[in-house]
């Protein structure tokens, strides 16, 4: 278990010798790379069995007063900085090191599972890209950052591999740089994150004010110690959230993810699924101690997500960009995911976490598939695609599967977590979330609904008459990926004997049991079901025209359909605010700065030498005259003193 | 005997010429002629104090005139220089006219 370090440390070694050896290694390299992150997840097996044998008796381990859970630490100094007995840079050390807790392991088994996944699937999308090496190299980069995002026991470290992400990110999602389309996306991506990181900063800078360390268990110490005063705490907690709002897309951070999908697929699946976007979601939960000190911050989050959760959920349904479906009913889940721990459905959420991961990365990679298989570049759009069950029957099973598991029809993942969530909402939060929620969810299973009737069943679209079947490796890939999403949700049951569910393993305070609540699951199986019929009818049987729906709902869908008009208000605040103060700052910069401050001196220094030259005419009589007049002064002189 | 007065004299007068025309003419040729002028106002006041500190016939120091002979020598050097520049500047510049050649300056 001491050494889960390795888990990132084989991908982070991968992606410079890739980088450098792409064109001597076989196969440029993907193949170390996917070694690599096999490794890591052979590790994380070994380091989870390890785990679970783990007792408090070990010295390392310790069953944390904070979150009530086995918590092993493993750390070894980093750097010392300062000097000593200097009042304002006194010394400062820090240690690094690895904190290894039930949220740690099931997170690190999703990442490298769906990043082995991925990067197997991609051996076949890929191929045939001329930077597929470079592909490989950021690939491991970005698993090895999030995994060391995962394991870091300290908020500088955490930080760091957060920024790695988002670069990482920003790489593969502007793979195709050649085209405008993933150059700016990329670039968004970058800076709307970045917004939220700067919070992130200041709220690990002010939490290091005030805690005097950087280390999370102190923190957390220190909070639950009441070291900190309520408005500290509220403050580090929704600067920590602005954070976790820009890598996980709440609202109003949530405009790049959805442009993200520009990126190659696999990496879509990998963001949706896997990596950045989680790190949001793993952030609160992990510094879930200093939110739960602080009300304020749980209501926020609370509101934030079922606020993404509903607005991305309408989006969704009304987009026609098959990727862009999927994105935005990843921006719906991972608000779901907030307002669970808002209300403090702590478990809820990281189970919905896994749960969502599995089904995205297998519908993102489904839909690979499909742009594989279609022969499309870019996107697919829904309305030229029609009826691939015929031609795809693996991936449209896959994909079917995941969309069911999503959409919260029972026995599959997706309904268990969903139901968590809705559970933990209808019991600490006021009745306008769970009507919301409620709602969300019955989007969400129809969006879902939609997507995956209309691409895969209904009539032929004029795209979808080439379309074939895609390789093994990448159907193969979707198969497993769709047996967890539907025998994931399993694991929450309150099983019998040594293992007794999801929420007796990971937890947050206490351990729970699963919980059913009856009038609750109903509603959202009759929900759902109700979605999938509709949806059937609509676009399978076509007993209701789509285009008399959309003619009727006309002015709310030009609302949706432009997405609330949220990129517009980002561009009309930019063009309006920004660059007019950016054009008042240029011109201070400009008029004071520059004309005052730095060529004044300078024209004051040359306007006097220019008087100041008038006497040196160049002519000799005139310095013949100075010399001559310089004499007689002299003589002058002398004479008078001599006298 | 003719005294001394008038020695320094006619070498003030002579300085004072060659003054003015170092001061007022515009060849380059004639001011180079009235610097000349100066010095040999000035080796006529040496070699007049000299003479005058020994007395006729006597010979007892000798620094006015050898700073006399040192002046003509430099003197001589001085000119073969200056006509030299001259002339570099006559092919250069097509005059010798100094109100013309001002690049003395800044």
């Amino acid at each position: 278990m001491p050494l889960a370090f390795l888990i990132p440390v084989f991908s982070f070694v991968a992606c410079p010798l890739i980088i450098l050896f792409q064109r001597w290694l076989p196969g440029r390299g993907a193949p170390l790379a996917i070694l690599a992150i096999g490794g890591g997840f052979v590790v994380w097996a070994l380091a989870t069995i390890g785990f679970l044998g783990a007792s408090p008796d070990n010295p390392a381990c310790d069953v944390s007063a904070i979150t009530g859970a086995l918590t092993c630490h493993f750390s070894t100094d980093w750097f010392t900085a300062g000097v000593p007995g200097n009042e304002i840079t006194d010394v400062i050390h820090l240690d690094w090191g690895i904190l290894i807790d039930p949220l740690t392991i099931v997170l690190l088994g999703l990442i490298t599972f769906v990043a082995l996944g991925v990067q197997l699937y991609s051996l076949e999308y890929m191929k045939g890209d001329p930077r597929f090496g470079w592909y490989y190299a950021w690939q491991a980069l970005f698993v090895a950052a999030m995994l060391t995002l995962a394991l870091a026991d300290n908020f500088l470290l955490l930080y760091i591999a957060w920024e790695l992400v988002g670069l990482c990110s920003y790489l593969l999602i502007g793979f195709w740089f050649e085209q405008p389309g993933p150059r700016e996306a990329a670039k968004k991506a970058f800076v709307v994150t970045r917004i939220g990181d700067v919070g992130l900063l200041v709220g690990i800078l002010l939490l290091w004010l005030n805690v005097g360390s950087f280390s999370m268990t102190d923190a957390f110490a220190a909070v639950a110690a009441g070291e900190l005063s309520n408005g500290v705490i509220t403050a580090v907690a929704i600067l920590l959230l602005l954070g976790a709002m820009g890598k996980s897309a709440q609202f109003p951070f949530h405009v790049w993810l959805p442009d993200a999908m520009e990126g190659p697929t696999p990496v879509s699946a990998l963001i949706h699924a896997a990596t950045m976007v989680i790190a949001g979601v793993y952030l609160v939960a992990r510094a879930y101690p200093i939110f739960a000190a602080s009300p304020e911050a749980l209501l926020i989050i609370a509101i934030i997500g079922i606020i993404t959760a509903l607005g991305a959920a309408t989006i969704a349904l009304v987009s026609t960009d098959l990727k862009r479906i999927l994105a935005y009913s990843t921006v719906s889940h991972l608000g779901l995911m907030m307002l669970s721990l808002g209300a403090g459905g702590w478990i809820a959420a990281v189970f919905h976490l896994m749960a969502h991961g599995f089904a995205k990365a297998l519908l993102f990679l489904g839909a690979g598939s499909v742009m594989h298989g279609v022969g499309a570049h870019g996107d697919v759009d829904i309305r030229r695609v029609g009826g691939l069950r015929r031609a795809m029957p693996l991936t449209a099973t896959a994909f079917s599967i995941g969309a069911l598991s999503l959409g919260g029809i029972p026995i599959l993942s997706g309904f268990w977590s969903k139901d968590e969530i809705l559970l933990s909402v209808s019991h600490h939060l006021p009745a306008i979330f769970i009507v919301l929620a409620f709602l969300t969810a019955f989007l969400s299973a129809l969006y879902m609904a939609r997507a995956m009737f209309v691409v895969f069943f209904g009539s032929e679209g004029e795209d979808s008459h080439h379309a074939h079947e895609s390789p093994i490796l990448m159907t193969g890939v979707l198969a497993v990926l769709a047996v967890l999403a539907v025998g994931f949700g399993w694991i929450a049951f309150n099983w019998p004997g040594a293992f007794g569910g999801f929420g007796s393993f990971v937890f947050y305070d206490h351990a729970e049991g699963f919980h059913f609540n009856p009038l609750i699951a109903g509603l959202s199986v009759l929900l759902a079901v109700a979605a999938f019929a509709l949806a059937w009818l609509v676009y399978v049987r076509r007993g209701w025209s789509h285009e008399s729906l959309r003619a009727r709902f006309a002015p709310v869908l030009r609302v949706v359909e432009n997405r609330y008009y949220v990129d517009e208000t980002y561009q009309w605040v930019i063009d309006r605010v920004v660059l007019t103060v950016s054009a008042a700052l240029a011109f201070f910069d400009r008029a004071v700065v520059n004309d005052v401050g730095i060529n004044g001196p300078g024209d004051v220094v040359r306007r006097v030498g220019v008087a100041l030259r008038l006497h040196v005419t160049g002519h000799v009589y005139s310095y013949a005259l100075v010399v001559a007049l310089g004499v007689i002064a002299l003589a002058i002189f002398w004479w008078l003193r001599s006298a | 005997m003719v005294p001394l007065l008038y020695f320094q004299l006619l070498g003030a007068a002579l300085f004072g010429i060659g003054l003015y025309g170092v001061l007022a003419r515009r060849s380059a040729v004639l001011i180079v002629l009235s610097i000349e002028l100066m010095l040999n106002a000035v080796n006529i006041n040496l070699i007049a104090a000299a003479s005058y500190l020994n007395g006729i016939g006597r010979f007892d120091a000798f620094d006015g005139q050898i700073i006399a002979i040192f002046v003509i020598t430099v003197a001589a050097a001085e000119v073969g220089l200056a006509f030299a520049i001259i002339l570099r500047m006559y092919r250069n510049r097509g005059t010798v006219n100094v109100d013309e050649i001002n690049i003395l300056k800044w």
